[in-house]
């Protein structure tokens, strides 16, 4: 009998395990539901010089390349982008409208916790979120008990899509350094 | 108490006092070993023993760490691209991350292109990854080889055709030049005294020191016995424990 509750108890953590962990939408298929009328150009900014600076100060560490992709028509910008919540990048869209963040979507959750960030619950709190003086979200975005890093991870993701569109709002933002 | 009686009993303390005595220094070795893991094991953190390495020659000889055989590296002009086991190099500078089945490297202008892991980095001189490009941006499956057309634009043979990009790496096509005219990047051997180095630096990254430290204090640094001896210690200080604690009371009365 005790075997039997261990067995189905570990086939129940091993279940929550797997079903935390997985691809919820392809980049593709992001694009192609933010853009309408087809999926613009894919761009590039470089993250060099000052900006890597600010980067590196948005997410406590530098981004995992020296160059970001993007897709941007009429004033929107759509980005996919990664961060490490413990020890494996979360893949993350972003879509960003005049300066503010008309959606954030979890792609891809690769950690065994916390993907309860994919939650439309959670991700509704960063609607309209822009960044104030100091390049933080002009709003408090409430944690979720068990997936603190998680939730480090997608705010840090808003305030970086947020800054990089700023950025090409800026400036005509060269193809190369 | 008879005069016998109370020297029977002082033979017995003595007795039991030697045993106490023998016991202690028996384990008192292998006690201050597995009490000094034993407090590094609870500062892993703190001291970074998860993420940091054995160099040390004689225990990665003693763990039987050897460098992987296969090794494929593409020199370009007086660099190199190398893969050994899992992990990538430029030249002496390790690429983050773990890799497999490396396709080529080629040199365009000053960034390193690697194609390998079905996808293809786009190096800085330095060693920094500028972008990785997978399936989704355009990456062709099935990666046979890569090099450079006569324009200079970068080429893949994919599983049937080959593709070519622009210069910035955003849109792929199919390549019109036949693959003649095409510069293929070649596999070509690595220098003795770089080989060596990677090799070392490979060994150097395989055994973290909190590995180390639990099979010292586990006993399993020792081999197979390693274990037996730590238990037979923790019975040692077990009894050691209550023989200190008997002969305390006896002597109390």
């Amino acid at each position: 009998m005790l075997n039997r509750l261990i067995t189905a108890l570990s086939l129940a953590l091993l279940c929550a395990d797997l079903a935390a962990r997985g691809v919820y939408q392809q980049p593709q298929d992001f694009l192609s539901d933010t853009f309408e009328g087809g999926v613009p150009e894919a761009a590039v900014i470089w993250l060099t010089g000052a900006r890597k600076q600010v980067v590196t100060e948005l997410l406590g560490h530098s981004y995992t390349s020296l160059r970001v992709r993007y897709w941007a028509r009429d004033q929107r910008s759509a980005w996919v982008l990664e961060e490490i919540g413990k020890e494996q990048p979360i893949t993350v869209g972003l879509v960003i409208s005049q300066g503010q963040l008309e959606r954030i979507k979890v792609l891809e959750f690769r950690e065994s916790r916390g993907w309860e960030v994919r939650h439309s619950f959670f991700t509704d709190q960063f609607r309209n979120a822009r960044l104030d003086k100091g390049r933080n979200l002009d709003r408090d975005i409430d944690g979720i008990s068990g997936a603190t890093l998680s939730v480090r991870a997608m705010k840090k993701l808003a305030a970086l899509a947020l800054y990089l569109d700023g950025e090409l709002r800026a400036q005509d933002v060269q193809a190369s350094p | 108490m008879s005069r016998r009686h109370h020297r029977k009993q002082r033979f017995k303390l003595r007795s039991l006092y030697v045993w106490h005595r023998y016991m202690g220094l028996s384990a008192a070795l292998v006690a201050t070993l597995v009490a000094a893991t034993g407090i590094l094991l609870n500062h892993t953190e703190d001291f970074d023993f998860d993420s940091r390495h054995v160099q040390a020659d004689w225990i990665l000889d003693w763990y039987g760490i050897e460098p992987p055989a296969d090794l494929l590296s593409f020199p370009l002009a007086d660099r190199h691209v190398t893969l050994m086991g899992e992990h990538l190099y430029l030249d002496r500078k390790e690429i983050e991350g773990e890799y497999r089945d490396l396709v080529g490297a080629v040199l365009m202008g000053d960034i390193f292109v690697v194609a390998i892991s079905n996808s293809i980095l786009l190096l800085t001189p330095r060693g920094e990854l500028i972008e990785r490009l997978q399936g989704e941006d355009g990456v062709p499956a099935g990666m046979k080889r890569i090099g450079t057309d006569a324009e200079g634009a970068l080429v893949v043979q994919g599983s049937h055709v080959l593709y070519r990009t622009d210069k910035d790496f955003l849109h792929w096509r199919h390549a019109d030049s036949p693959a003649s005219s095409i510069r293929w990047a070649r596999p070509g051997a690595l220098k003795p005294q770089l080989q060596s180095t990677l090799q070392q630096h490979f060994r150097g990254e395989v055994l973290p020191i909190e590995r180390l430290i639990l099979d010292l204090h586990s006993g399993r640094f020792f081999g197979k016995l390693g274990p037996w001896v730590v238990d037979a210690a923790a019975v040692l200080i077990t009894l050691l424990a209550l023989s200190g604690t008997w002969i305390w009371l006896k002597r109390r009365r």
